[in-house]
């Protein structure tokens, strides 16, 4: 099953034995979204409506969505369309997950949601089901924890741009077997000093953000990416299911109390402490605010975000992605951001 | 063929101050290879010594080779007599004979500092290709700083192809501009190439060359004002880059942020990123020698 944003619980989903694949951009210029998509929308949704036309993802049985934002909704909308699957879902997510209500009006939202997939599959879901896939979805989130505990370290045994590709391979794969996989690596990093230099610690926020290429580029000057609060990072998996009588209510419960999304971080402005605390705990130099161009909520955000962190003592880039990635305009932007951070040799 | 005048062609200069005696001195140097010029920077002892100021070819090395050969002419330097040059600029990575590259922001900033003093706050730093605003302290070290974004608007190459199309040579533009009786709607679109679509229509209903320069100085003032306002503008405020020699932006600027802009009269402003990457080349050399 396709999915496009990580607000859809993927729990129920793996309950009915089905793999949830998030649907990402290929980072190509492409020309064939023109007469589908508005061109001020995200070049992220874009280059995912690229990919379902392009025929890239035929091997999905089924694309959904938790209601997130209206550009990567229409890149939804417009893909099942012209590329027909054989289940499709929009997920009625809350915007307001601050409201009193959120969470009954989600978990009957996702009564209706298991309905319809054990139609489809033709096999009821457990508690039992749900159960093994809470549990095995906790257990992945906790990993993911530990490894980012790691990073730590004064010199951190892992990369962002390794922890990036980390977090996109999980998006992708059976967590169980995923998890098998972050055991090993765990305990080959426990005593594992990495033959670089940490240099300035980073955190990188913002928009959907898998863009590999930029992590290295930056790795490779100097500094090191410790943390971060990007979807494809600690967004996706920062907060557990807190397992209760009502599968279904738990499930919910987590998706509306998780860190969230700044489309829905209103009315208070929830993700502002964690990302100081964030910066506080992983011990950051400086913080890179990456966004899709024409990321609305990620835009409205940032003079907050840029003030909260200045008042913090802690300096900000801001860049704004497309599709290609101008490497030497960003380079030029970070370099002066790592001399201005560091560098006191200059002087 | 019939030569055809460049109106393009901003004036190359060089320069190598009568009295100093380099010899038994402490020579460093900076190199600033951009997109559009070239500039070499020599200090002995931390002071200016002679510098050079040319149009960037098409390969880097070799430009930035030219550069500091013309700035040497003078001296009686060798290559070999410069203990330390840091490159910078576009190609700062192309700088052959360089021990270290460090951005242009770095350096405008405290070539900034060096050319007017420790009390300067925003620099803003006008380039053939992109314009930059710098925030720094007294040390000319940068404190924050904004890039305007893959746009040429507001910037020396727009102003190269406006010389050309009104046939203006490029060191008059600013002055002429400021030759009208009163001041023209400025050009909508800053976009050099539209600008430059918009202004052959304004030539075509008549308009007389001053005018139209002072529509497209005026929205060059205007484009650069969006970028101050989203960093803001602290006093002392100086311009560096080529664009800082034309009194056509220069001075609706100053009119739009009303802040007084420092005078540019004693150094090339097109030389400060060279003249801050031969300052840190001095830094860099005494911290090594420490160590």
């Amino acid at each position: 099953m396709g999915y496009f944003c990580t607000y859809v619980p993927e729990e129920i989903l793996y309950a009915a034995g089905i793999l949830p694949v998030r649907i990402l951009g290929s980072h190509e210029p492409q020309d064939v979204t023109e007469p589908h998509i508005f061109a001020m929308f995200c070049p992220f949704c874009r280059d995912c409506l690229a990919q379902g036309l392009k025929n890239r993802y035929k091997y999905l049985d089924g694309l959904m969505i938790a209601q997130s934002c209206l550009h990567i909704r229409q890149a939804y909308t417009s893909w099942i369309k012209h590329r027909p699957v054989d289940f499709e879902k929009f997920l009625c997510m809350p915007n307001k997950v601050q409201s009193p209500h959120a969470h009954e009006f989600l978990t009957e939202e996702y009564r209706i949601f298991k309905k319809e997939v054990e139609d489809w599959t033709g096999k009821k879901i457990t508690d039992k089901d749900l159960d093994n896939a809470i549990k095995v979805y906790n257990e992945n989130r906790r990993l993911m924890r530990k490894l980012y505990d790691l990073r730590k370290r004064d010199n951190p045994p892992i990369t962002g741009e390794e922890v990036m590709e980390i977090v996109m391979a999980m998006q992708m794969t059976d967590k169980a077997e995923h998890n098998k996989m972050l055991k090993d690596l765990l305990k080959k990093l426990d005593n594992y000093t990495p033959d670089r230099e940490a240099g300035s610690r980073l955190m990188i926020l913002g928009s959907e953000d898998d863009d590999t290429v930029f992590m290295n580029m930056v790795e490779n000057l100097g500094a090191t990416f410790v943390t971060d609060d990007h979807c494809t990072g600690s967004r996706y998996f920062w907060n557990e299911v807190m397992p209760g009588e009502d599968r279904l209510a738990s499930i919910a419960a987590r998706y509306i109390d998780r860190v969230p999304c700044p489309s829905k971080d209103w009315e208070e402005r929830k993700r502002i402490p964690h990302i100081l605390n964030l910066c506080k705990e992983w011990n950051v130099d400086g913080v890179i605010i990456m966004q899709q161009k024409f990321c609305d909520p990620h835009e409205l955000d940032f003079v907050a975000i840029k003030k909260a962190l200045g008042d913090a003592g802690i300096p900000t880039l801001f860049l704004e992605f497309d599709v290609t990635v101008p490497v030497g305009q960003f380079k030029i932007r970070v370099e002066a951001f790592l001399e201005m951070i560091g560098e006191e040799d200059l002087f | 063929m019939v030569e055809k005048t460049e109106f393009w062609r901003w004036t190359e200069s060089q320069w190598t101050s009568p009295d100093i005696d380099w010899k038994g001195k402490l020579i460093t140097s900076g190199v600033d290879v951009g997109s559009v010029s070239s500039q070499a920077v020599i200090l002995a002892d931390g002071e200016l010594f002679a510098y050079s100021n040319m149009r960037t070819g098409s390969d880097s090395p070799d430009s930035a080779m030219k550069a500091i050969n013309w700035a040497m002419e003078d001296t009686g330097l060798k290559l070999d007599d410069i203990i330390y040059t840091v490159g910078t600029g576009y190609g700062r990575v192309n700088v052959p004979f360089s021990q270290r590259a460090i951005t242009e922001i770095a350096c405008h900033a405290r070539g900034g500092n060096f050319m007017y003093g420790s009390s300067v706050r925003t620099i803003l730093d006008m380039g053939g290709q992109d314009c930059k605003a710098i925030h720094c302290d007294e040390r000319g070290k940068v404190t924050n700083f904004l890039m305007n974004d893959k746009c040429a608007a507001g910037t020396g190459r727009g102003m190269e192809v406006f010389a050309d199309l009104l046939g203006v040579s490029i060191n008059d533009v600013g002055n002429l501009s400021l030759d009208i009786d009163k001041e023209p709607t400025p050009v909508s679109s800053t976009c050099v190439v539209y600008a430059k679509t918009e202004a052959t229509g304004l030539l075509r209903e008549g308009w007389p060359k001053n005018k139209v320069l002072a529509a497209y100085c005026s929205a060059m003032a205007h484009r650069i004002m969006t970028l101050l306002e989203r960093i803001g503008v602290e006093e002392d405020f100086a311009i560096t880059g080529g664009i800082a020699k034309n009194k056509g932006v220069v001075t609706r600027l100053e009119k739009e942020v009303g802040i007084k802009i420092l005078d540019t009269s004693n150094y090339d402003p097109q030389i400060a990123g060279a003249l801050g990457a031969a300052l840190f080349a001095k830094a860099l050399h005494e911290k090594g020698k420490k160590k």
